[in-house]
């Protein structure tokens, strides 16, 4: 699991160009929308797809999302429970 | 009549301002040449990383004219036009985003929104606030008459003041050329904006 | 100096003239259906598609034949003449058959074809292109620059497009129902469509109508949503009335932007109660023509100037019940009126906004 948080991590911060953040910019229970990594939008279709190239996770509705990209914590929590 | 207060030329080889060499690269790679100019400009903004290369381009050109002619803060939030050209549109992020979904993968959301030539002018319209006129237009070669005459319409309008730029960005080259036109001759640079002028300017690089 | 319009053509799926087009929209046709297999995980989708245009370089068919129609509703000898220009309204040409230039090409074609005086211009400036390039051209016309300007709008659908807005999860599985409380999303479409604007009335074969004044604005806030407070639509709409001594009054019709998502139409409806355009009759047209990206402003004018000719206002296709907090007046029934002075609005991607003025010939 805490292998897994730290990839997503590294995988957020290349697929969203966060060049200006490392990997110990963020913890794992941090918010990842509305507040310090500045994501919009966009950048939530883009953890949608990186849900589905790399885990085969596929979101029905952009909506799920919400809560799923809450932070690394549920994300890494969701992507376990629903890998294949 | 109107005049260019401020200009800038960006290729591959170098980067000058109003004439003055400011940057050389010894390098092939676009990513260098644009992570370079960017860290020598001093800033941080976080959104620059996530734009395609027209727009950081397009960015780094507007900085630097503004780097050079600080007055343009005096302007109104609806006074500056943006009037923006290249030749190719978004080609280059065009054939990104193709590459996204070719072969059955996903078409990448984040590609897709630069696949529009003028999210280059959105992009300067936030980082700077400005809510003026704003165009983007196809060419095929830099076209002096069109700048000279759009510009000299819209200042004799409802504009103050007009950034322009010729922005290319293709697969192993940059090249991109800025100027600022205003009201008065500001900078005493004695450039009135007439399509010899600029023709003259565009090809001194 | 009085700029005038007309000559107005839309070549869709509903026909190849603006009367044409005019007839079919007020009768309630849409150019909308269901396609087999056509998104990227071969779902159905609509889209509203022209049938018969089954060529390569669909972008160059469109841009010639729209032109051409035009041509012939104005006098003969305008066309390669020094004194006009041709101003094309595009977001992506002929990308599907040429990804490299999928624009200039076209362009070098079209002024052989017409053997143009001067190289047109090409504005790609996302949903507002259309607009804008009306604006252009009266901009030109005003400053003497040239005394006629043929400004035709054109784009073909894609799966690059396509798979581009599903890709944002921006594609409606039903046809689009714009400012409707049930909104899903846009539903893409193809067309080309044009005006003739000229500072001469005697070149237009039918009497033609008056562009008063258009300007564009940008939100300043973010390059693929829209603003919330609708404000680069508000401050551009503020400045053509402004600048074409116009007041909210007058408007007798708003051809709204309304591409039938979410955010766009509430963006919308804020826009016009800050302008306090809440009971002008509204529409939006992407119902009947899908939405058509760099044609969009200009069939949505030349719709919207039909229905000046024709004192007949037409209902928003889709639009049921209010669906956006605005508080406006979406045309539910086509409208018999005078009208005389219509207000176009656009806005797109990169936060762009731009909106015109149209009336009848006092």
């Amino acid at each position: 699991m805490e292998d897994l948080k730290e990839k997503l991590k590294e995988q957020i911060i290349d697929r969203l160009n966060l060049e200006d953040v490392n990997v110990t910019d963020f913890s794992d229970d941090m918010p990842l929308f509305g507040g310090g990594l500045g994501l919009d939008s966009i950048d939530a279709l883009e953890l949608i797809v990186l849900l589905e190239n790399d885990y085969g996770i596929e979101l029905a509705n952009p909506e799920e999302g919400k809560e799923i990209f809450d932070t690394i914590n549920s994300l890494a929590d969701y992507i376990q429970k629903n890998r294949k | 009549m109107n005049y260019i207060s401020s200009y800038c030329h960006i290729s591959s080889a170098s980067c000058s301002v109003n004439g003055k060499i400011i940057n050389t690269f010894n390098t092939d790679s676009l990513d260098e040449i644009i992570s370079e100019l960017y860290t020598s400009l001093g800033i941080k903004y976080s959104k620059f990383h996530k734009m395609d290369e027209l727009s950081k381009v397009g960015f780094i050109g507007t900085e630097l004219i503004k780097n050079s002619f600080p007055e343009i803060e005096s302007y109104g939030e609806n006074d500056i036009a943006l009037l923006f050209s290249n030749q190719r549109s978004s080609a280059k992020t065009d054939i990104k985003f193709l590459d996204s979904y070719k072969d059955g993968g996903i078409p990448s959301p984040s590609l897709f929104v630069y696949t529009l030539p003028n999210i280059l002018i959105g992009e300067i319209s936030i980082r700077n606030k400005w809510f003026g006129e704003n165009m983007f237009t196809i060419s095929k070669n830099f076209d002096t008459e069109y700048f000279t005459n759009y510009c000299n319409i819209l200042l004799n309008k409802n504009a103050e003041a007009a950034l322009c730029g010729w922005v290319n960005v293709d697969d192993n080259k940059i090249e991109a050329f800025f100027f600022f036109v205003t009201k008065k001759d500001l900078k005493q640079l004695n450039l009135p904006l007439e399509s010899k002028i600029l023709s003259g300017l565009y090809t001194a690089s | 100096m009085i700029t005038y319009i007309g000559s107005e053509n839309i070549i869709s799926p509903l026909g190849s003239s603006a009367q044409e087009n005019f007839l079919q929209v007020k009768n309630g046709k849409s150019g909308i259906n269901l396609f087999k297999n056509v998104g990227v995980g071969k779902e159905d989708l609509h889209l509203s598609k022209i049938k018969i245009l089954t060529v390569d370089y669909k972008f160059d068919y469109l841009l010639s034949n729209c032109l051409n129609n035009i041509v012939n509703e104005s006098a003969a000898s305008i066309i390669d003449s020094e004194d006009t220009i041709v101003i094309i309204s595009t977001t992506k040409g002929d990308i599907e058959d040429n990804l490299t230039t999928p624009i200039q090409q076209s362009i070098n074609k079209l002024q052989k074809e017409f053997n143009l005086a001067h190289t047109p211009i090409v504005i790609s400036n996302a949903c507002i292109s259309g607009v804008l390039a009306m604006n252009t051209a009266n901009n030109f016309i005003q400053s003497n620059t040239y005394k006629h300007a043929f400004v035709i709008g054109a784009d073909a659908i894609s799966s690059f497009v396509l798979y581009g807005f599903q890709s944002l999860y921006a594609v409606s599985d039903e046809p689009c129902q714009p400012f409707d409380k049930e909104r899903k999303g846009i539903t893409l479409g193809e067309a080309a469509a044009g005006v003739l604007m000229s500072d001469d009335e005697s070149v237009f074969k039918t009497e033609p109508l008056e562009f008063v004044e258009g300007t564009s604005s940008n939100d300043a806030n973010h390059i693929s949503g829209p603003s919330r407070t609708g404000e680069g639509l508000y401050r551009t709409v503020s400045k053509t009335l402004e600048l074409g001594n116009v007041n909210v009054a007058e408007i007798d019709f708003i051809s709204a932007h309304g591409t039938g998502t979410l955010f766009n139409d509430e963006m919308e409806s804020i826009a016009f109660d800050r302008l306090d355009m809440n009971n002008i009759p509204l529409n939006s047209l992407k119902g009947y023509f899908g939405h058509t990206l760099g044609a969009a402003g200009l069939i949505e004018s030349a719709i919207a100037m039909q229905s000046i000719r024709n004192n007949t206002l037409i209902k928003s296709l889709g639009f049921k019940e209010e669906g956006t907090s605005g508080g406006i007046n979406i045309l539910a029934e086509n409208l018999e009126k005078e009208v005389t002075t219509i207000l176009k609005t656009a806005s797109g991607f990169g936060g762009c906004n731009a909106s015109a003025i149209i009336r009848k010939l006092k």
